[in-house]
């Protein structure tokens, strides 16, 4: 089924994204979550923030979702590292999440982490 | 092997779906000694690939994997229906449509279907289709996952 080449974006908290960070990497696939920043419509360029983290969001392969100002994005898409070495994703998809819980999703995101080691280290063994 | 969750629909995250062992039989699947052949799961839709009248292919994206999902959409013409009443296939093949307008990329669909092989890869043939609205419903869904895997699905039944 050629659709199963497509990569899996790795959940990953901005903060969790410096050059360090096994997240940090040209061509990574990710999904992250922040609130919009700053929106330029004619380069179509996001900016998402977590805390003090932000992180550039190219939009222009997305359609059909509207950018507010303080609402809360969640993208997937392939990371970019410019030769400044700022990251940009290049976003495939995109949605609003305002209404969601971003503590119980760091929380949560955790124990999804760990449940996945363990069970990934008992199928190994 | 224990035959308790075979008829139910496990909840499973992308990769522990992804990572089932396939049994002699081609409808089942083995997770823990544990005999499996249906699956819910919850991801955002990341790919869409509909053939009218016959299929519609999409991927759903958890975080942790993409899974590949199938939903038929040939009911009228399958030579594999036949002994159906034709009012009931037409319901079905109607009800399909419907969920198949709901697939688009970027929504967040909750999937339940039968655990199948297509090519060596474990896919998902598709029963039911729920769009969610809610953004928290998936991470309820990841914790569900946990809580049942940890309580059920990896729990050793003694029968001695």
């Amino acid at each position: 089924m050629a659709s199963s080449a497509i990569k899996s974006g790795a959940l990953v908290n901005l903060t969790e994204l410096h050059p360090s960070s096994q997240f940090y990497e040209e061509g990574a696939s990710l999904r992250v979550t922040g609130k919009l920043q700053d929106y330029a419509v004619e380069a179509a360029m996001a900016i998402i923030a977590d805390g003090n983290a932000i992180l550039k969001i190219d939009t222009q392969h997305l359609r059909d979702l509207s950018f507010r100002v303080g609402s809360i994005y969640q993208f997937i898409g392939e990371l970019h590292i410019q030769a400044d070495c700022e990251a940009i994703l290049q976003a495939r998809v995109g949605r609003n999440v305002d209404g969601l819980d971003l503590n119980l999703y760091r929380q949560s995101l955790q124990l999804l982490r760990q449940f996945q080691a363990d069970r990934m280290n008992n199928t190994v063994t | 092997m224990d035959h308790t969750l075979q008829n139910t629909h496990v909840k499973l995250l992308a990769f522990d779906l992804l990572s089932l062992t396939p049994t002699p039989d081609p409808a089942t699947f083995s997770r823990s000694g544990k005999l499996l052949s249906r699956a819910e799961i919850v991801g955002t839709i990341t790919s869409r690939d509909h053939k009218p009248s016959k299929f519609i292919k999409f991927t759903v994206d958890d975080g942790t994997g993409c899974v590949p999902c199938v939903l038929w959409l040939n009911h009228l013409t399958s030579l594999y229906l036949p002994r159906r009443d034709p009012s009931t296939v037409r319901l079905i093949a109607g009800v399909a449509t419907d969920f198949a307008a709901k697939i688009k990329i970027g929504l967040v669909a909750r999937v339940r279907g039968r655990i199948a092989s297509y090519r060596g890869d474990v896919q998902i043939t598709v029963s039911d289709v729920v769009i969610e609205k809610d953004p928290n419903m998936e991470v309820l869904h990841w914790l569900d996952c946990l809580r049942l895997a940890r309580k059920r699905y990896d729990v050793v039944v003694n029968k001695s």
